[in-house]
């Protein structure tokens, strides 16, 4: 029973340890072969506890893992065509590069000539051939990645799995090590699974991101789809990005529903995922950080949902200026206003402004 | 991250402790028994045994005047020595944590405690002779120095040399464990109190002393355990002045008077183990060590 | 540290100087007592023996005592060629022997009992407890019990039975205590990494748990060696009939009043110094290669 491709099906995944909390509480997902997918989600929502389930080092407590069309639950991770990489690498400290990239062959029994040949071959993938003959201990994060990356690909997996790769690495570091990593996907050609609780990471460079909470999938999708169109409040909140603000819808026109607040009034939504709303229902809906125009009342006016407010906070961004408005109840309003446009006029802490969006950048809710 | 070791059970655990009950069982239980079903058997007087179950070896020793005797003063010993050795080497492992910088350093240092412990113990008491002795280095410098007139008895030879050469001994015993534990304190909460306006002194009490709790039970159950079974530390360091319990029944072998012998040792070994006993219930032993 | 000089209600009671502040370059004075009795420690603990080394050195003439008599190397030529002074050769190649069996062993054991201990497993208490015990009981009152077995069960004791299990009794504790140690820094993913890459149970233990503890096996083997070849109390009473070292010393302690006592403990911390050098040296070349620690990054 030969693992043909990196395509994954997890159906119906349940892990638990003590039989009443479950770290993972009914997974189902589909992963094309060669793709780029990011589990993402905070410490605990059982992102990794899955990738260790597809490894092989833990098993479900209920449900199937199909690699490549063939049910894994029960295999060795060697018999999966799987491999992993670690978080802390876990480099082995006594060998250098090239045994630490061959170790795999030499426990399959692989002749040393053969292993030397196989494993200079990778080191020429990774672009380390210098550095062949180093410890550990004398490379740097970066080059540590890359051996542990190929150390997990010399044996020709069909997946590889990576449980949290990025984290221990420095803002810089880290940003030129994802390219490494997109580009290594490509190069060999099979899938990725990556781990993360960054969100810019996720979406940089996942085909799909797929993102968590409690054990339990929110959103699967193309990372435009994810950030650009949340189906709740924990993904939009958790994308980033996004204004999430709740009201009560006061009457229905059309396919559209006017809500209201204390704090808002006539701000027009599609109905979208909640067609069958009525008024008085309480409602959430997103409309993106840059999205959200402000005025100054003096100037206001127009189609556009008008929802009068105060500056409270103004940080510079670089590219843009955020600007912290009041609560609206218990939601933050924020504003992305792009810099040039912000210091033709503006605002100071305390200034009264009316922030304003079109209906159709407004998203509801599930 | 969970880590659950997927893989062979307990049964494999069984295996790998094989080795180590196989050696302790025979040459540590099987002794002890062998001590104990002794204690409870007449001696003929010859060296011989007449088996029949008999308490008067106990009685023997509990009768006799020079059985409290002796375990006082080995209990006397064991107090001195562990005083000494825990004040001493607190503050040695103290130095080499705390103050000194470089930690490689420390390493050396501490390294260069330790080695003595390397070499023999009886070659280390035979060398206090050309030091402590009549006519040894230290009375020679005090009277040359005019400090004494006539050379110093209590020197050698006497408790006061017994108690110099256990603390030689087992000062390294204290400073091991101590040293371990310090080490261990993260660093951020001595600054944390120095912040908080606290004197060293008060520092050393509150926090320093309190995290090295397991270094120091450590350290007093080897001490405590090395001088209640030592014998030949006291015989050769007090000139034959002092005895102590071991040494009674050593002798006791010597005559051939077996019996008594184990009903000593039997009585001597119980104290010994209630007393580390009482020292692991202060500290959870097994959870520091395996951390 | 800032002294307040403001009047109103200050709850923080400002506090002296005295044990704070640094002197010069930063040390504060508590560095200098401590210093002193650190520097007075190792005088003190290597003091007596440097006495003996010193004046095992002596001629003919030597005595038990300073001052020195004359420079030779007598009283060595005296001790490995003289009978009356007992059998210091034979007894020094026994204690050789039994301390590389004894180290072999107690570092084998120690290592599977130490893989043995990372996991619960029924009995593992009992176990420990055991260890501790075997560790404080008395060494006399375990040799008798030895030799009283012996007599019962018609058993002979000797050097390279009986003693070297009553030396097994006291050097595995130690060594499975230093095991407990060098484990707990032992990362798990270096075995799933293992595994992970289709390393057998075998070949994870050999090609890589082992070779990364190695620093701390060699120090279980120091352990090993060197408490067997000073191990006195336990072997007293279970050597039998011909000597280890450390009886045959014993022996001369109580019989011999000249200087070849001396360069026989030259000669023998000369051997434990070597054996130290050897593993410490091992231990640091191995470290230094993997630079364990915050390294490059």
């Amino acid at each position: 029973m030969a693992v043909e491709n990196g395509s994954i099906e997890l159906a119906g995944i349940v892990k638990s340890y003590d039989g009443t909390t479950r770290v993972v509480d009914g997974v189902n997902l589909r992963i094309p072969d060669r793709a780029y997918c990011c589990f993402l989600g905070p410490s605990g929502c059982g992102k990794t506890t899955i990738l260790r389930m597809i490894a092989g080092h833990e098993d479900p407590t209920h449900g199937e893992i199909l690699i490549g069309g063939h049910d894994v639950v029960g295999l060795a991770p060697v018999e999966r065509r799987t491999a992993m990489m670690f978080q802390s690498y876990a480099l082995f400290p006594h060998l250098n590069v090239r045994d630490n990239i061959a170790f795999a062959l030499r426990v399959r029994g692989v002749g040393a000539q053969e292993r030397r040949k196989a494993a200079d071959a990778m080191i020429e993938k990774v672009r380390l051939t210098e550095l062949a003959d180093r410890l550990p201990a004398q490379l740097s994060g970066g080059q540590q990645q890359r051996v542990a990356l190929a150390r997990a690909a010399i044996t020709g997996p069909k997946v590889l799995l990576l449980d949290e790769p990025l984290s221990a690495l420095d803002e810089q570091l880290r940003v030129q090590m994802r390219q490494e990593l997109s580009r290594m996907q490509r190069d060999l050609g099979i899938t990725f699974i990556h781990v993360t609780h960054t969100q810019l990471e996720a979406i940089a460079i996942a085909d799909i991101v797929v993102v968590m909470e409690k054990g339990k999938i929110k959103q699967a999708g193309p990372a435009r789809d994810v950030y650009d169109q949340p189906q709740d409040r924990y993904v939009a909140e958790f994308l980033g990005g996004q204004n999430v603000l709740t009201g009560r819808i006061e009457r229905i026109e059309g396919d559209s529903a006017i809500i209201v607040s204390p704090e808002m009034r006539d701000v027009v939504v599609p109905l979208g995922v909640r067609r069958t709303a009525s008024a008085g229902d309480r409602v959430d809906f997103a409309i993106r950080r840059d999205d959200v125009d402000l005025v100054r009342p003096e100037r206001g006016g127009g189609e556009r949902a008008k929802v009068p407010s105060r500056v409270r906070a103004i940080e510079y961004q670089g590219n843009f200026v955020k600007v912290i408005l009041d609560k609206i109840g218990d939601d933050e309003l924020i504003a992305y206003v792009p810099d040039r446009v912000f210091y033709r006029d503006p605002f100071s802490v305390g200034d009264v402004v009316i922030a304003g969006w079109e209906k159709d950048k407004t998203r509801m809710l599930a | 991250m969970e880590s659950k070791a997927k893989g062979g059970g307990s049964s494999a655990g069984w295996l790998l402790i094989l080795p180590l009950v196989l050696i302790l069982v025979p040459f540590f239980i099987v002794p002890i028994i062998g001590v104990v079903a002794a204690s409870f058997v007449q001696s003929d007087g010859f060296g011989g045994i007449i088996p029949s179950f008999t308490l008067d070896n106990y009685k023997g020793v509990f009768t006799s005047g020079l059985t409290y005797q002796l375990y006082w003063a080995t209990l006397k010993f064991s107090v001195f020595a562990w005083f000494f050795s825990l004040l001493i080497g607190f503050w040695i492992a103290y130095f080499l944590v705390f103050h000194v910088r470089n930690p490689l350093l420390a390493l050396g240092l501490f390294l260069i405690c330790t080695v003595p412990f390397w070499t023999s113990n009886i070659i280390r008491m035979i060398s206090w002779i050309p030091l402590l002795g009549k006519e040894g280095l230290i009375n020679s410098a005090l009277i040359k120095t005019h400090v004494i007139d006539q050379p110093l008895d209590v020197l050698l030879f006497s408790s006061l040399a017994v108690v110099i050469a256990y603390v030689h001994q087992l000062t390294i015993f204290m400073i091991v464990p101590i040293f371990n534990s310090m080490a261990r304190i993260d660093k951020r909460t001595i600054e944390a109190a120095r912040d908080a306006g606290a004197s060293r002194f008060e520092i050393v009490r509150f926090i320093v002393l309190p995290l090295c709790k397991t270094g120091i039970a450590l350290g007093s159950i080897f001490v405590v355990s090395i001088v209640m079974g030592d014998f030949f530390v006291v015989k050769v360091m007090s000139g034959g002045g002092s005895a102590s319990v071991v040494g009674a029944f050593y002798e006791d072998i010597g005559v051939l008077q077996y019996p008594t012998a184990a009903a000593s040792a039997t009585i001597l070994t119980v104290i010994v183990l209630l007393l580390v006993v009482g020292i692991l219930r202060t500290v959870d032993i097994r959870k520091e060590l395996t951390r | 540290m800032i002294d307040q000089p403001s009047a109103d209600a200050n709850p923080v009671p400002v506090r002296r100087r005295r044990a704070l502040a640094p002197s010069r370059d930063g040390r504060p004075w508590t560095f200098y007592v401590l210093a002193t009795l650190f520097t007075l420690y190792v005088v003190a603990l290597y003091g007596p023996m440097v006495c003996i080394y010193i004046l095992s050195f002596q001629d003919v003439r030597g005595g038990l005592v300073f001052p020195m008599r004359g420079t030779s190397l007598h009283w060595f030529v005296d001790l490995f060629t003289q009978v009356r002074t007992g059998d210091v050769k034979g007894a020094f190649s026994r204690s050789i022997r039994l301390a590389v069996v004894v180290t072999i062993i107690t570092v084998v054991i120690s290592f599977m009992s130490g893989l043995a201990f990372r996991k619960r497993f029924a009995g593992d208490s009992v176990v420990f407890y055991l260890m501790i015990g075997s560790l404080v009981a008395p060494g006399l009152v375990l040799g008798i019990g030895v030799g009283l077995i012996c007599n019962v069960l018609g058993i002979e004791t000797s050097w390279y039975t009986t003693a070297l299990g009553a030396q097994l009794s006291w050097t595995l504790p130690f060594g499975v205590l230093v095991m407990f140690a060098v484990m707990s820094r032992l990362n798990n993913a270096w075995e799933e990494a293992a595994r992970d890459l289709g390393a057998s149970a075998w070949q994870t233990t050999f090609l890589v748990i082992v070779p990364i503890l190695a620093p701390g096996l060699v120090a279980v083997a120091l352990f090993g060696f060197t408490l067997s070849y000073d191990e006195f109390t336990r072997s007293l009473l279970t050597a039998g009939s011909l000597n280890t070292l450390p009886l045959e010393i014993w022996s001369m302690t109580l019989n011999v009043t000249s200087p070849s006592l001396y360069a026989l403990g030259t000669v023998t911390t000369l051997i434990s110094f070597l054996i130290i050098g050897v593993c410490l040296g091992t231990i640091a070349r191995i470290q230094k290669r993997r630079a364990v620690g915050p390294a490059a990054h």
